[in-house]
């Protein structure tokens, strides 16, 4: 209800936020751990992510995913899962649980904010090719804009080893499959059989 | 000193304004090396909104999957197949055209749906604040919601908006049952005749069994297989948000009142019959429109199927009626004073009565208003009679028996109730009327006053006739019947009153009159006339499983038209021309207590009835009937209960005129 | 999920905003402050970088003796041959694409009083906070008959990445097949706890592939190290540890594994219980700050005390140490401390010159190690602080060693993993 009627002035208000955003970058993040007194603020929090995952999370080791733009909410969904426990266990297992569901947020408002930097990696054409075929058919409705980030993650461009590992997951049941998902994969390797995953990565590897 | 600091303030100023350059300057240094960045289309953080921090998730999102038409179904998590498409050249078309999905899908925060959605949408509080946003914008351009409100508040407080039995946590129906909010319509648009002429489907999704029936009817016909948009609807007849439980009085009312939307000949001739006068007031017992014609199989009388086809009407009327006879199949449910060639007996009926009253009261309104011209012209020139109140008389005429006082009283109080409770129904377009109705406790207790009125007000008629004939027997030897004490006319009140029109116009003197006067004939033989009249039409009324063993169907119209027309004629006529006579010419005014204290001062009577007066005289009888005058607190009981039912009556007479005035022609 | 708290995190914007454009200090007074870094690892590169990031107006000049960085976070893998040297070694381009002035000299004296730092070069640098991040040095004098100079022609420690590195790698080719190598680990605290367990076990990686009968021997000073479970785990898989012919025996101090002496001639370690002789011999000495800390005076017995929220010295005001030079406890000294400790020095010193009280500091520490082939091991940890002790405490419940006995999978991942890690270390330290 409340964004309905005044989505022209939103969209002003967001217009100049943004303006405001972009020529503070380098001020906002003090000025908001001096507004937010208890514990340390989203952007110390998120640098310390970047030995992993790259400065403001852009990662350049193939199997660190790029974190950069990410969704703040898929950001946060991801993380609470690793605090569970319910994804096949990594390094994220442990340092999630060192963070309560505030510093999540604060965090992944801090990737949001961030611009995304893809660094080339060797892919497959013909790979690429039909895994662009099978996006179509399979995966842009959730992925959309070839999986470009959003609230389905960030594919396009993302780092194959690491995309590699995540569908292994799926398969193997180590990741809980989000709805609908396990249909469509399941139809694109009754499609493309073994050639699917690989494809579908190397497509998105060759965005960059 | 202080010379020094403003050039340091103006000095910072520039270097603030400087650094504010330098700022995207200094950053573009500090990109890092290496990789592309993602092109400057704004970042992840510019799809949420910065007020609330809640996901901005566009149109064109949701129509991704939403708006596929080669893909218009899914599968629940259930593996449940479920459609999903949204038509969305229709939304961009309709009403809605500009407002984001999620504006009115508040509880869709994530694309794709993490949890399988629920369709929650809350369209009464949007339209209720949006209309109190805008309600005073001089454009106009919200000016619809107004009308959308007014409907809201009908639904609240409709059947619809209420708790469903089976499952509370639902109302019966909501908003988006009925309309498709992704195709709303402007006013005038394809899509409202379109949705208009899906009503019936619309509706019919939950009430099965009367869309089953509807499609068999004329008005189903029309609409669902010749797309007939004019033809009724559901909500033609059934109103469209303020729809009541059909058994309820409020529902029925409504019902019958919309039928006359587009029947308005028929809804007018059921009006002015006896079921439609009291169902208009709420008996909705009466029989209504659908109780004959069948609500949803509403069909031709050349249907053999239908309701009102001549070998299934006695059928029909037995439903209220269960003794009804064959006499009833001649009654004229729609029958129409006004409509001589198909009614040509009511017509002439009704013709009789209004000439009636249109003579009688035309004569006598002549009479008063020249009466009146008369005694005011003679008080001007000190002529006439006036009562010396200096000096009050002392002796009276005793001129009423008790008995005839206390039947006039009864008769009175009778009349004037049988009056308000009949002319209520004869009225019963005013509002005053349905007042009347709640004022009595209901339609119902008002049928059981009347009815009571009737049998008092009839019993005293036949005891005043008892009386009379009594009396008559009794003083047989001396009784003249057209002598100066009968009440039947005769030539010399013929002669009267030439000679009083004569006085009126100022042609002649007052004539002088017996012990009664013309006037006072008719005032006695006029309501003598309208009791036959009244008794004998109410008592077919009244009865009519027992009279319609003797009389055909149709005695029932002429007996509503005439019971009617007559007591009519008397409310006007007592409550104007005779209180004129009794109580108001200037000679008598305010009023005479007479008719109370049964005497009347012994002057009054010289001057009213001096050929009486001069016989009793010469016959050395008056003394007789000469008696003290009244004590004060006799008079005072007489003047209170005089002025009581005067006012009863010029009120009855007011909401008469008012009713007449007011009839829908 | 709640929404996310964006309002808040716009309004801190605008704040921050209004307080830029007012408390513009460097730019209102026409004086731009800057910042001198001194040495060229972990710590110095990443406080550089994360300044200009977050300060552009702040002017940074570090000054590095050495014209390129090699790092010693992987630097293992040249002992396996799995990686050469160079591809530890990296220029300093891409700090000076943040603006970072980046000075080849080494520097020599830092007077606090002055705040000026001298170099060798003779150059001085006025600074308004200083950062020093020099690494570790080594305690020549606790083995006796070990010095710098033999380190660097036989006897390498190979403890900095560089020529002493490949030395080691060229001992292991050239020994005889059946040849013994021994590794003296040093006592707590040192820099890169699992350092010597990681190098051990890919020498014995090189080994198992080329010289299958060679040993391996740790003399440890200590009964304990880190990841010690997971080492044992992937040394028994790998390499028969604990099997009569185990390629790598570790002998902890309680087992006569302390050493005292060397006799560079013969390769011969002198313990407390036995002597140890050996083909290749690697002593990783005991270590404390590195020689400009103590020239400094920044130094409390071997490490430099610190306001942890800050890392600043609490012997020198505006003068601030990081990384395996600094008492940093409960954190280790690590390659990955020092970046963290680095960006929460670097946003204190930012959040100093705007006038502002420094915020809440966090700190993460991991690190990946490579076991043998696809057996990769990481430790992880969470910190904050604990102001009122002046300690950084791991977060309760997090952090932790890789799971024991993970699948076959979970290990080859963290291979890779570990590759990535260490280009994202690099990436984000001085690219």
């Amino acid at each position: 209800m409340n964004s309905k009627k005044t989505i022209n002035t939103q969209g002003c208000n967001r217009l100049l936020s943004l303006l405001a955003l972009l020529a503070l970058v380098p001020f906002q993040l003090s000025a908001e751990s001096a507004r937010l007194p208890a514990g340390p603020s989203g952007q110390a929090l998120a640098f310390t992510c970047a030995g992993c995952h790259g400065t403001d999370g852009s990662s350049v080791g193939p199997s660190m995913p790029a974190i950069a733009g990410m969704d703040p909410e898929v950001f946060v969904d991801a993380m609470k899962a690793y605090r569970q426990d319910e994804r096949n266990p990594s390094i994220m297992n442990r340092i999630a649980k060192a963070y309560t569901d505030e510093q999540f947020e604060a965090m992944g408002w801090f990737f949001a904010s961030q611009r995304l930097r893809l660094f080339p990696q060797p892919y497959d054409p013909r790979l690429a090719e039909q895994g662009a075929r099978l996006h179509d058919d399979y995966c842009e409705k959730c992925h959309e804009n070839g999986g470009r980030p959003g609230d389905a993650g960030t594919l396009a461009g993302q780092w194959m080893p690491y995309l590699h590992f995540t569908m292994e997951d799926f398969i193997s049941g180590k990741r809980k499959w989000p709805r609908k998902m396990q249909r469509k994969v399941d139809a694109a390797i009754e499609e493309a059989g073994g050639d699917a995953i690989p494809a579908l990565v190397n497509y998105y590897g060759s965005q960059q | 000193m202080p010379r020094r600091m403003a050039t340091a303030g103006v000095v910072c100023l520039l270097a603030t304004l400087l650094g504010a350059m330098i700022v995207p300057a200094a950053l573009a240094t500090t990109q890092p090396l290496g990789g592309t960045t993602e092109p400057d289309e704004g970042l992840m953080i510019d799809n949420f909104d910065p007020e609330t921090g809640k996901r901005i998730i566009p149109n064109e999102r949701c129509l991704t999957c939403h708006g596929d038409e080669q893909q218009k179904t899914d599968v629940r998590d259930d593996g449940s197949p479920v459609t999903i498409f949204v038509h969305s050249k229709q939304i961009e078309n309709s009403v809605h055209g500009s407002q984001q999905c999620t504006s009115c899908h508040v509880t869709i925060d994530r694309v794709p749906h993490r949890k399988a959605p629920a369709v929650v949408v809350g369209c009464v509080e949007c339209h209720r604040e949006t209309w109190e946003q805008h309600k005073d914008d001089p454009d106009g351009e919200y000016a619809r919601l107004a009308v959308v409100n007014e409907q809201i508040d009908s639904y609240m407080q409709s059947i619809h908006a209420q708790p469903n039995a089976l499952d509370q946590s639902h109302t019966n129906a909501t908003c988006y049952d009925c309309h498709d909010g992704h195709n709303v319509g402007e006013l005038g648009s394809i899509q409202r005749s379109e949705f208009r002429l899906k009503n019936p489907q619309v509706c019919g999704r939950c009430h099965e069994e009367a869309l089953d029936e509807y499609r068999t009817s004329d008005h189903g016909k029309a609409v669902l297989e010749e797309g007939d948009s004019e033809a009724a609807v559901c909500s033609d007849c059934h109103s469209t948000h303020e729809i009541a439980p059909t058994e309820t009085d409020k529902a029925q009312l409504a019902i019958t009142q919309h039928c006359g939307d587009c029947h308005q000949e028929a809804q007018r001739t059921y009006f002015d019959s006896y079921h439609g006068q009291v169902h208009r007031l709420g008996y909705t017992e009466a029989a209504k429109c659908h109780d004959c014609h069948g609500g949803h199989l509403v069909k031709s009388e050349d249907d053999p199927t239908s309701e009102i086809h001549a070998n299934n009407r006695l059928e029909n009327c037995r439903n209220c009626h269960e003794n009804a006879n064959k006499n009833f199949l001649s009654f004229w449910p729609h029958g129409d004073a006004n409509d001589p060639e198909n009614y040509p007996d009511l017509w002439a009926f009704k013709v009789f009565m209004e000439t009636l009253i249109f003579a009688v009261m035309g004569f006598f309104w002549i009479h008063v208003l020249l009466w009146l011209y008369r005694e005011v012209m003679d008080r001007r020139q000190g002529k006439g009679f006036n009562e010396d109140l200096s000096k009050p008389d002392l002796v009276y005429y005793r001129r009423f028996p008790a008995v005839w006082r206390w039947i006039h009283f009864l008769f009175a109080v009778a009349t004037m109730t049988l009056i308000l409770t009949g002319t209520t129904l004869l009225f019963s377009h005013t509002a005053w009327a349905k007042a009347v109705v709640d004022f009595l406790g209901g339609i119902r207790m008002e049928a059981i006053i009347h009815r009571t009125a009737a049998v008092i007000w009839l019993s005293i008629f036949i005891l005043h006739l008892v009386l009379a004939i009594r009396n008559i027997r009794r003083n047989r030897a001396t009784f003249e019947w057209f002598g100066s004490t009968s009440l039947l006319p005769n030539w010399k009140d013929l002669q009267d009153l030439k000679d009083m029109f004569k006085w009126f116009l100022g042609f002649g003197p007052r004539p002088q009159f017996n012990h009664w006067t013309y006037w006072q004939k008719f005032d006695y033989w006029a309501p003598f006339w309208g009791a036959m009249v009244i008794g004998l039409s109410g008592l077919v009324l009244f009865m009519p499983g027992i009279t319609s063993l003797v009389l055909p169907g149709w005695s029932f119209n002429i007996a509503n038209l005439v019971h009617a027309e007559e007591a009519l004629l008397a409310a006007i006529f007592l409550n104007s021309v005779h209180f004129f006579n009794v109580h108001f010419r200037p000679e008598r005014f305010p009023m005479s207590t007479a008719i109370f204290t049964g005497v009347i001062p012994i002057d009054e009577f010289k001057h009213d009835h001096r050929l009486e007066y001069d016989r009793l005289v010469e016959n050395g009888e008056l003394e007789k009937h000469l008696v003290q005058r009244p004590s004060r607190r006799a008079s005072l009981a007489a003047s209170f209960i005089t002025t009581v039912l005067i006012m009863a009556g010029l009120a009855l007479l007011t909401l008469v005129l008012i009713g007449l005035v007011t009839a829908p022609s | 999920m709640t929404p996310l708290n964006r309002r808040t995190f716009i309004q801190a914007a605008g704040g921050g905003a209004a307080l830029a454009t007012l408390g513009f200090p460097s730019l209102v007074l026409g004086a731009a402050r800057r910042v001198v870094v001194v040495g060229g690892g972990v710590g110095g590169c990443t406080a550089a970088k994360y300044l200009r990031k977050l300060a552009p107006d702040i002017a940074v000049t570090l000054i590095e003796s050495k014209p390129a960085y090699t790092s010693c976070f992987m630097s293992n893998e040249v002992l396996s041959g799995d990686r050469t040297l160079q591809s530890l070694t990296f220029g300093y381009d891409g700090l000076r694409g943040y603006g970072v002035e980046v000075i080849e000299d080494s520097v020599v004296g830092i007077d606090p009083e002055r705040k000026r730092v001298q170099t060798a070069g003779g150059s001085r640098f006025d600074y308004d906070a200083c950062i020093v991040s020099p690494g570790v040095g080594f305690k020549w004098d606790a083995i006796e008959g070990y010095d710098e100079q033999i380190a660097n022609q036989s006897i390498p420690h190979a403890w900095y990445a560089g020529p002493q590195t490949q030395l080691l790698r060229n001992q292991i080719e050239s020994m005889p097949e059946g040849g013994h190598v021994i590794i003296v680990a040093p006592p707590n605290p040192f820099k890169c706890p699992p350092g010597p367990y990681e190098r051990a076990s890919q020498i014995a990686l090189y080994c198992k592939h080329h010289k299958p009968r060679a040993k391996i021997t740790i003399l440890d000073a200590k009964d304990a190290f880190s990841k010690q479970g997971l080492y044992i785990e992937g040394w028994t898989k790998l390499y028969g540890y604990g099997t009569d012919d185990s390629m790598i025996q570790w002998v902890s101090a309680a087992q006569g594994g302390a050493i005292e002496g060397l006799d560079a001639s013969t390769r011969t370690l002198v313990g407390l219980v036995e002597d140890f002789q050996g083909d290749v011999v690697n002593i990783i000495p005991p270590q404390k700050a590195n020689a400009i800390a103590f020239a400094a005076d920044l130094v409390d017995g071997d490490w430099c005390p610190v306001d942890k929220r800050t890392f600043e010295s609490t012997r020198h005001q505006h003068i601030y140490v990081l990384g395996d030079a600094s008492s940093a406890s409960k954190m280790p000294k690590s390659a990955y401390a020092a970046n963290s400790q680095a960006k929460v020095a670097a946003a204190a010193i930012a959040a100093r010159f705007q006038g502002k009280e420094p915020g809440d500091p966090t700190f993460v520490n991991t690190c990946y190690s490579i076991v043998g082939e696809d057996f990769g091991i990481s430790v992880a940890a969470v910190y904050s602080l604990d102001a009122e002790t002046n300690s950084i405490e791991p977060i309760p419940g997090s952090g932790g060693v890789s799971p024991a006995n993970a699948s076959p999978e979970i290990r080859k991942r963290e291979v890779s993993y570990a590759h990535s890690w260490f280009k994202n270390v690099i990436n984000d330290m001085m690219k």
